[in-house]
């Protein structure tokens, strides 16, 4: 497997979680927000859902699926590191440690 | 008035039945996630892949009725996913949907006959317990985000 492919794994799972948090805050009453910011980050959520569905059925041409899925194992991860990144929020060690061995597996699966 | 009695619990207690049982809605969206993924991958093997940077972006999958199917499915185990997180916290929910690591590569195995390897199992399995490990950081994350 190729370094652009596994980049392309990863890319393709940034776009899928970056679109759901989209949708989230569309559709959060926790956050009030007036009807054209809803449908902008409805749009957005589209439109990045969209990118994501379009790069995994090219990563699905050229890869066997039992090989690329488990690539979607690193959406929790983008999850914790995005709220590192947005909200500044401290990765405890453990996480570092479960994102460590998740790596460590998808390595694994890359080389198979 | 009823809304007196109603219970502490933030979350609606689920009464309607062994189908709307979240339990089994993690089952039905596990196999549905698990069948659109292979119905994604028939639509790909069924169209042809574009070369250099073309191939980069699956269009035309989009020119197979598996991959319409596979939407389809896709978009069931999206509403089934919804409707468990509205009973079940995400700490027991998100465990317990991961066994979509184990179905895919299993099914993969019988319906599109790609060889897994040993070596790739074992890959599979340790970035199963990764994501296992991200339980905790998950929840607090989703729950900021």
């Amino acid at each position: 497997m190729s370094a652009v492919t596994v980049a392309l794994c990863i890319i393709c799972q940034l776009f899928l979680v970056v679109g759901q948090l989209y949708f989230k805050h569309a559709m959060s009453p926790r956050t009030p927000q007036p009807r054209s910011a809803m449908f902008r980050n409805i749009a957005m959520g589209i439109v990045l859902q969209a990118i994501w569905f379009f790069l995994w059925l090219g990563l699905l041409q050229h890869n066997d699926l039992s090989k690329i899925f488990p690539f979607e194992g690193f959406n929790p991860a983008l999850l914790v590191l995005c709220a590192a990144i947005l909200l500044k929020e401290r990765i405890p060690a453990g996480a570092w440690l479960g994102i460590a061995v998740l790596c460590f597996g998808l390595v694994i699966v890359s080389a198979s | 008035m009823s809304d007196a009695i109603a219970p502490a619990s933030p979350r609606p207690q689920a009464r309607t039945g062994w189908f709307l049982n979240p339990y089994f809605q993690i089952f039905i969206g596990a196999l549905c996630t698990t069948a659109g993924e292979m119905l994604f991958k028939k639509g790909a093997n069924a169209s042809h892949a574009g070369e250099g940077v073309a191939g980069l972006i699956g269009v035309t999958p989009l020119l197979s009725a598996w991959t319409w199917l596979g939407v389809i499915v896709y978009v069931i185990s999206l509403v089934s996913w919804l409707h468990v997180l509205r009973f079940l916290p995400l700490s027991i929910a998100f465990p317990l949907i991961n066994a979509v690591h184990v179905l895919v590569p299993v099914g993969s195995m019988i319906f599109l006959h790609e060889k897994v390897s040993l070596g790739r199992w074992a890959g599979i399995v340790i970035t199963l317990c990764g994501i296992l490990m991200l339980i905790t950081p998950l929840v607090r994350a989703e729950e900021k985000l």
